[in-house]
């Protein structure tokens, strides 16, 4: 077996917003080319935790982050760190599919063109080409590039999005409950999708559902009250929970 | 027994008439407070092309003009005694002149078709107190028969500027000191107007510095605009030593005036694109220009055109500020830079209201006309783009 590697390195991670703490010291690591899933009830920090990896925090006025995240070992809150750059590094699937409203290409275009990766022309084009194979999409929209991606069906936008964030060839995914705005079908292409997708790329997940982080995620860490309570290999925390609260929470009995 | 209480509970007790009896008289008084805002809308349409409309014709006479060597001295003779009397003194005014720039015309006669005098003009409209005195009356009508007099399209109205004599006043001076004026004033508020709201927007921190100016600039839409007249006469006049009634000094006062709503609409067109939009574009790592420029103007650009539409129009329809400034001024000529003095379409609407001559009274009324029809198109164009851009989104 493959010794792990890890991706993400937090340490004692404190978040406030204004006055009030979100996040109470958080020590986890992220284990390269796995699906790490952020379970948990509503409120619990794990969105929050989750946008510490590419500094989405930092956008909210009042945000404070304390403490360690470490990318392959260069802490990504020191001072030198170009968020742009991080980001480039660290991509990110939204909660509702959000493609830009311009063209299927343009919208895997964009980011490529905006971080100088390839120039327009066929370069351009074989990358979309690659972004949209990669994520699963490119036989559904191959003939209507130029038509505008939010004219897409929810799933396929959402698989847009995912193509998006490829282009930019980011070490790590972020996606915040990627699938809560979709049916069943075209979730079980996004799970499909991150089961390819984690052999390139570290991927972390937040997820209202249970079934889907049991399925689809390797490692699983159970946030509470802004507290990290269980972490560990999917398949552990699911049927030998250490903590009681797991326990409930995973078994429906609260949350 | 289940059948009768189901029957008993379908039909409307006392209770449940009273309420569809309030919700009935609810819709009336909308509807008539409807009815009563189309009335006057119609009323103040019906006033104004009736009274306006006269104003786009003119009565003409044919005469015999003589252009001899004497007239250059005084134009009274180019005609005979009776067509004196009858046509517009402002046109006779102007012979000596014109034989200047066409010393060839000199010893020559011709037939022309020439703009009377206002009394006969009103006259001929049938307008009461038209002064015109009995015995001419008769010459008129007879002249009128013989198809020497007759009412024609009045291009003067669009080709003059102002005059003393109704006949020959029109709107051309105004017209181009409106465009003028308006030109800098969406040279000054646009630019300025839509980089402060884009400013707020999206790169200030939110703190009781920006929370400050957020309420002041709410503030400044809605204070009255003759105070915008004295701020405009104080900065720009007194202080910056721009030339009094000019174009720049009107302009800028308005630019001013204007600049609070473009700003207001401008950051409810930014506003209004979503969040999502954003986080997108930053997820992707664009920077804060770059996602502001590639992805969130072009999204609210329509909205801050339709804005920026409306407050020109504003703009372009105001008259309080302008007085303090001096535009409320008589400007026989079109102005030929920013700099001279100037006055815009409703404040030649405004002094014209006010004069004596009964005559002027359609040529108001035609002023307002021409306004409104700009004012409209105007309004129209942001509705236009407005629902243009819902196609796309």
């Amino acid at each position: 077996m493959k010794t792990k590697k890890n991706k993400l390195t937090v340490r004692n991670l404190k978040l406030w917003y204004g006055e009030s703490e979100a996040l109470h010291g958080i020590d986890l690591d992220i284990v390269s080319g796995k699906v790490t899933s952020l379970i948990g009830p509503s409120g619990c920090g794990k969105s929050t935790f989750l946008r510490c990896f590419n500094r989405m925090n930092d956008r909210i006025p009042n945000c404070r982050v304390e403490g360690e995240v470490l990318l392959e070992g260069h802490d990504i809150y020191a001072p030198d760190v170009d968020v742009v750059q991080l980001r480039s590094h660290v991509g990110m699937v939204f909660q509702k599919p959000n493609p830009f409203p311009k063209s299927i290409y343009e919208n895997i275009a964009y980011a490529p063109r905006i971080h100088g990766m390839v120039d327009d022309g066929d370069d351009m084009d074989e990358l979309v080409e690659t972004a949209l194979k990669r994520a699963s999409i490119w036989d559904e929209v191959k003939d209507k590039l130029q038509q505008p991606g939010t004219a897409l069906s929810g799933g396929q936008q959402q698989r847009l999005c995912i193509a998006r964030t490829i282009a930019v060839q980011p070490d790590v995914i972020l996606m915040d409950e990627p699938c809560s705005a979709l049916d069943p079908i075209a979730t079980a292409k996004i799970e499909e999708l991150m089961d390819e997708l984690k052999e390139d790329y570290t991927i972390v997940i937040v997820t209202h559902n249970m079934q889907q982080a049991a399925r689809a995620s390797d490692y699983t860490a159970y946030f509470y009250l802004g507290d990290l309570i269980e972490y560990g290999e999917t398949q552990k925390v699911f049927t030998t929970p250490r903590d009681q609260r797991t326990e409930d929470y995973i078994t429906g009995r609260f949350g | 027994m289940a059948e009768l209480m189901l029957k008993s509970a379908l039909q409307s007790d006392a209770r449940k008439r009273r309420r569809n009896r309030a919700d009935r008289r609810f819709k009336w008084y909308g509807f008539t407070a409807l009815v009563l805002a189309m009335a006057f809308l119609v009323f103040f349409f019906i006033d104004i092309i009736g009274k306006g409309l006269p104003a786009f014709q003119q009565a003409e006479m044919l005469v015999q003009v003589s252009y001899s060597e004497a007239v250059k001295d005084n134009y009274n003779l180019a005609l005979d005694k009776i067509s004196r009397k009858l046509v517009s003194r402002s046109w006779l005014r102007t012979i000596p002149m014109m034989l200047e720039d066409h010393p060839e015309l000199v010893g020559t006669t011709s037939e022309e078709w020439v703009v009377t005098d206002y009394h006969i003009d009103q006259f001929l409209k049938g307008h009461e107190g038209h002064g015109l005195i009995e015995k001419d009356q008769k010459l008129v009508e007879k002249l009128c028969e013989e198809g020497k007099i007759k009412l024609a399209f009045n291009s003067g109205f669009f080709t003059h500027g102002d005059s003393k004599m109704p006949e020959n006043a029109g709107i051309l001076a105004s017209a181009i000191g409106s465009v003028l004026v308006l030109l800098l004033t969406m040279l000054v508020a646009v630019p300025i107007g839509v980089m402060t709201a884009i400013y707020l927007e999206e790169f200030a921190p939110d703190n009781r510095f920006t929370q400050l100016i957020e309420v002041n600039i709410n503030n400044l839409a809605a204070i009255p605009s003759i105070l915008y007249g004295l701020l405009g006469l104080a900065i720009f006049i007194n202080f910056m030593g721009v030339p009094r009634s000019s174009a720049l000094a009107g302009g800028l006062t308005l630019a001013l005036m204007t600049l609070p709503i473009i700003i207001i609409a401008t950051r409810a067109a930014l506003r209004a694109v979503p969040e999502t939009i954003r986080e997108a574009a930053y997820g992707l790592g664009a920077s804060n220009l770059q996602t502001v420029w590639d992805h969130v103007l072009p999204l609210a650009k329509p909205g801050i055109l339709t804005g920026a539409i409306i407050g020109l129009a504003q703009a372009m329809g105001e008259t309080a500020p302008l007085l303090i400034v001096g535009m409320m001024a008589y400007i026989p000529e079109a102005p030929h830079s920013i700099l001279e003095a100037t006055t815009v379409l409703p404040a030649q609407v405004y002094t014209w209201s006010g004069e004596s001559i009964r005559a002027f009274e359609e040529r108001t009324a035609a002023g307002i006309m021409v306004l409104l029809a700009v004012l409209l198109s105007m309004n129209a164009l942001a509705v236009r783009l407005r629902n243009r851009s819902e196609t796309n989104w």
